[in-house]
């Protein structure tokens, strides 16, 4: 079973992981972060949130005939990839897993299977 | 959660230097440099529990506590939580993820949202004369620590983001009454704000619908205003002959309540008037949607990148 630094600590541990910071989605608020080498926590949480919000009103929009349930967001960007990540629902919120990786050593696939894992051992729901 | 980076950011974001600290921040400041432990009572309004110096959790009357998350949203059956609370001494939460109860993860999360939720509340209170009992504990015992300045910090930036929702503080403590009829032709929701609309019975506040369904005050009462710049409520009853509630700073985003949320509102201001034509887009209207949505989309990225 895994606590909220031992999520950003497995998070960290994805090969080619660079920042990883969470976030709660009741308020907005960072709740830790690692590695973050020059960045504002909360500004970081401010932004990734935002693009959630705005990530889920699109899909409201664009999405026919039927509810969705959002596991991930990726941005993929010259240098590398941005992962969101809701993970251990609770009734006070949820808990929110920023990931930016670093396009030459990361794999994609291995990362989210990684992430994944680490949403089933936080719990919730 | 705090740098000083930090600090600077937010004086900067809220375009002037951070406010003077009230009593309750100044002797919050006390305990965290005295690295005290023990319980602080806020008045009658609530208490906030110190742990070394850093706050490990807080309760006010206004909020529901975890006791009240877990078990009005059936997440843990009452009985338990009360067994387990007469049983401990500071340790309760230990014993829930012992038995099983929750995972580790879990009550991490509801303890840091119910302690963010109460400390927002507890920052509103004014004139309360604030007491210490050194070693005072709560029962669940620390599960999160938080530092004195950057909660202080986290309660003035839910209160900027909740002016930025809507300027108004009118329907916070009111019943909500959603508008029986909307001139929009569809409308977006947040699945908290439905839970707003179906629950609201002209008499609850947000506070009232909070415990009812076992949730946080904040996010129902960002919710409230959210639907109150939409125009899914009835507006307050005007007061001194002003008519309708007070309005927006900015005109109601397109697209619905959804779209209403603070991810435009965070954002710098310069850019939102630049990108955005004198003769705003009319509200909920399609072409708006997606201008909207557009330009949402382009300026968070670009924060990101």
């Amino acid at each position: 079973m895994l606590d909220i630094e031992g999520c950003l600590a497995g998070a960290l541990a994805v090969p080619g992981a660079l920042d990883a910071l969470v976030a709660e989605d009741a308020g907005g608020a960072a709740v830790a972060s690692g590695s973050l080498t020059s960045l504002d926590p909360q500004a970081l949480a401010d932004a990734f949130t935002a693009s959630l919000r705005t990530t889920l009103d699109a899909l409201a929009l664009s999405t026919p005939g039927g509810t969705v349930r959002l596991e991930d967001v990726i941005v993929t960007t010259d240098r590398g990839h941005h992962l969101l990540r809701p993970l251990c629902p609770t009734p006070a919120g949820t808990a929110l897993l920023y990931l930016r990786l670093d396009g030459e050593r990361a794999n994609l696939a291995l990362a989210r299977h990684r992430l994944r894992a680490i949403a089933g051992r936080l719990g919730g729901g | 959660m705090a740098s000083a980076s930090r600090t600077d950011t937010a004086a900067r974001r809220t375009g002037r230097g951070a406010p003077p600290p009230s009593r309750l921040d100044a002797v919050l400041g006390n305990l965290a440099r005295e690295r005290a432990t023990g319980a602080l009572r806020v008045g009658r309004a609530g208490t906030i529990y110190i742990t070394g110096g850093r706050i490990t959790y807080a309760e006010s009357v206004h909020v529901p506590g975890v006791e009240d998350l877990l078990t009005a949203s059936g997440r843990v059956a009452a009985a338990v939580v009360t067994e387990v609370r007469r049983a401990a001494a500071a340790d309760g939460g230990e014993t829930l993820v012992r038995q099983g109860t929750l995972t580790r993860g879990e009550l991490q999360f509801c303890v840091l949202g119910a302690t963010l939720d109460a400390a927002f509340s507890l920052h509103e209170v004014t004139g309360a004369r604030p007491r210490f009992r050194e070693g005072d504990r709560h029962w669940l015992g620390p599960q999160w620590y938080f530092d004195v300045a950057g909660l202080s910090r986290e309660c003035r930036r839910r209160r900027l983001r909740l002016d930025h929702a809507w300027p108004s503080p009118a329907l916070d403590t009111r019943p909500v009454v959603p508008a029986p009829r909307v001139t929009a032709d569809r409308v977006v929701l947040t699945a908290v704000q439905w839970e707003v609309i179906v629950h609201a019975d002209a008499t609850a506040t947000p506070a009232d619908l909070a415990r009812r369904l076992g949730r946080p005050v904040y996010p129902l009462l960002l919710a409230v205003r959210q639907l109150a710049a939409a125009g899914l409520l009835v507006p307050p009853a005007p007061a001194n002959g002003t008519p309708g509630g007070p309005p927006p700073a900015d005109p109601p985003a397109p697209g619905g309540a959804a779209a209403a949320d603070g991810a435009s509102g965070e954002l710098p201001r310069r850019e939102k008037g630049a990108s955005r034509p004198a003769g705003a887009p009319p509200a909920h209207s399609a072409d708006g949607t997606d201008v909207g949505v557009l330009i949402r989309l382009r300026d968070a990225l670009e924060r990101l990148l």
